[in-house]
């Protein structure tokens, strides 16, 4: 055993199951039968993701909206009790420090997901802040197990296990129910481009009888999910459901010399918000056009081979910027990528090419997500 | 590592793959255990026919679902077959790895040199157990 590594309520169950690795500082489970299947599952029906690594902070008190609003690019003034909404944190140069949900989840009480890799850096970030505001920001990442229920058999499989009717819960919306009779936060979010939600499992402190409860709560929701063909999912899956749909993971796509638009997450970042977030004037001037100093693409390969990360990309022999993330998609069955080239210098329809290994690879520059949306995806056609 | 299958009838390399020698040629795959920590392989290239390699040098690539890895030729000369079947079926090299996943054949041009710095199954076994 590793000391560093840290270990989910549901270690024990992924090391009798899956095949587990370190990843950003964590032993998780990066596929328990193929990856390739997982990714089906989630396209097809529904799968199940373990995502108990990444942090949650309850932020509370009368200036909380505030707070938030210093440190976040989406308008928080817009969010009601029990919506949510996919944000960005920022340097003071615009750059991104973390990207996130955060859910309202009472008039002054919110709830900030942040990634695994990030959850220290982001801790420090929001105690250091808090001490002008009157507002309390408390960890409970340890507390609370997180699980990712997602595809198209989701939402059939939530309403089974409910105490209510949430079949006609909106996107991004987080509500306190009982699922299997446990108290949870059901949240209708996702990270592979399905519709799905994002359940926290509340009280599960990090103990052995936290983790009984969480493993119980895992091993009945695959019982009760059966008959919809449920399996559990790896990190494998959540990485390749992610870059299929198009999302951007912290890291590869967003660091902190990436702004969110150059990101090409437009939706993430507002304007006419009270009072400006730090690293407002920056993203204003990239919105504007201004200063933007990359932007992002998708690529989706022409000839055989598999792109990756920090391979080059040329256009008419010059090169024009670098993939950040690649693989196989499995509903293509061909290469795709994200990649961040010099403004202006391509657009959608375009032929690239791509050094792969010394190899020069013609792909096409298309738009995200890489499935069909009318018939895979959250919005695909009923 | 108990359930890794590993053949007597060839030498391995310590970059998991394996060469049987076949009349004036050598075969090379990848080996059983190497396939096994790839998992689902999705993609083979290997360099084209006439291409003239020195041992232990990069000559493809394997991508799995999780990452790309580069294959080695573990013995110099020339390549005169590329296994074509797995440009369609790269999962042969997962079911069969010693057999039907062969990846290349090459003329030696210096085998007895190159045999040498070659591993034999008990060897290779005791390798992997270590790792």
């Amino acid at each position: 055993m590793n000391d560093d590594l840290k270990r989910t309520h549901l270690y024990d169950w992924h090391v009798k199951h899956g095949d587990v690795i370190p990843f950003a500082g964590w032993e998780m489970p990066v596929r328990y039968s193929d990856i390739r299947e997982e990714h089906m599952t989630v396209r097809n029906t529904v799968g199940i993701f373990d995502t108990s690594h990444m942090f949650r902070f309850i932020i509370k008190g009368p200036q909380a909206q505030v707070f938030l609003q210093t440190l976040t690019t989406n308008n928080v003034s817009k969010l009601k009790v029990n919506e949510g909404h996919y944000t960005t944190c920022l340097n003071e140069l615009g750059g991104t420090r973390d990207d996130l949900t955060l859910y309202r989840v009472g008039e002054d009480e919110y709830i900030w997901i942040t990634n695994a890799s990030n959850g220290p850096k982001i801790h420090s970030h929001l105690m250091k802040h808090s001490t002008t505001f009157d507002v309390e920001v408390i960890d409970k990442s340890r507390e609370i197990t997180m699980i990712a229920v997602q595809g198209p058999m989701a939402i059939q499989l939530i309403q089974k296990i409910a105490d209510r009717n949430i079949r006609d819960y909106s996107r991004f919306s987080c509500y306190r129910v009982k699922l299997l009779g446990y108290d949870c936060y059901l949240c209708r979010t996702g990270y592979t481009g399905e519709d799905g939600v994002e359940i926290l499992v509340l009280d599960t402190p990090f103990n052995d009888e936290g983790k009984k409860k969480a493993i119980s709560f895992w091993d009945q929701l695959l019982k009760q999910g059966e008959e919809f063909g449920v399996k559990p999912c790896g990190l494998g899956a959540r990485d390749s459901t992610r870059l299929e749909a198009g999302l951007v993971l912290y890291g590869h796509e967003l660091d902190e010399e990436t702004s969110p638009i150059e990101a090409k997450i437009p939706y993430a970042v507002k304007f006419k918000v009270e009072p400006h977030y730090i690293g407002y004037d920056v993203v204003k001037q990239h919105k504007d056009e201004d200063g933007i100093r990359k932007t992002r693409i998708g690529l989706v390969m022409i000839d055989r081979g598999i792109p990756r990360e920090q391979y080059p990309v040329s256009f008419n022999g010059v090169e024009i910027g670098v993939v950040s993330s690649g693989g196989l998609s499995p509903i293509l069955d061909k290469g795709i990528a994200l990649a961040y080239v010099k403004p202006g210098s391509v657009n959608i329809g375009d032929t690239v090419e791509i050094d792969i290994k010394g190899r020069m690879r013609k792909a096409e520059v298309t738009k995200w997500p890489f499935y069909d949306p009318n018939i895979y995806g959250a919005s695909r056609n009923q | 590592m108990s359930d890794t299958d590993v053949k007597d009838d060839r030498k391995y390399s310590k970059d998991h793959e394996w060469i049987k020698v076949e009349g004036d040629l050598v075969v090379v795959g990848i080996t059983d255990f190497a396939q096994n920590s790839l998992h689902e392989i999705t993609f083979v290239e290997i360099s084209e026919v006439g291409t003239v390699l020195e041992a232990n040098s990069e000559c493809g690539l394997v991508e799995s679902m999780k990452a790309s890895s580069d294959i080695f030729s573990p013995v110099g000369g020339e390549i005169v077959e590329v296994n074509k079947e797995l440009e369609d079926a790269p999962e042969i090299v997962n079911e069969d790895p010693y057999g039907k996943g062969w990846m290349f054949k090459l003329k030696p041009s210096n085998l007895d040199a190159d045999l040498a710095g070659l591993m034999d199954a008990a060897a290779y076994k005791e390798f992997i157990e270590s790792l």
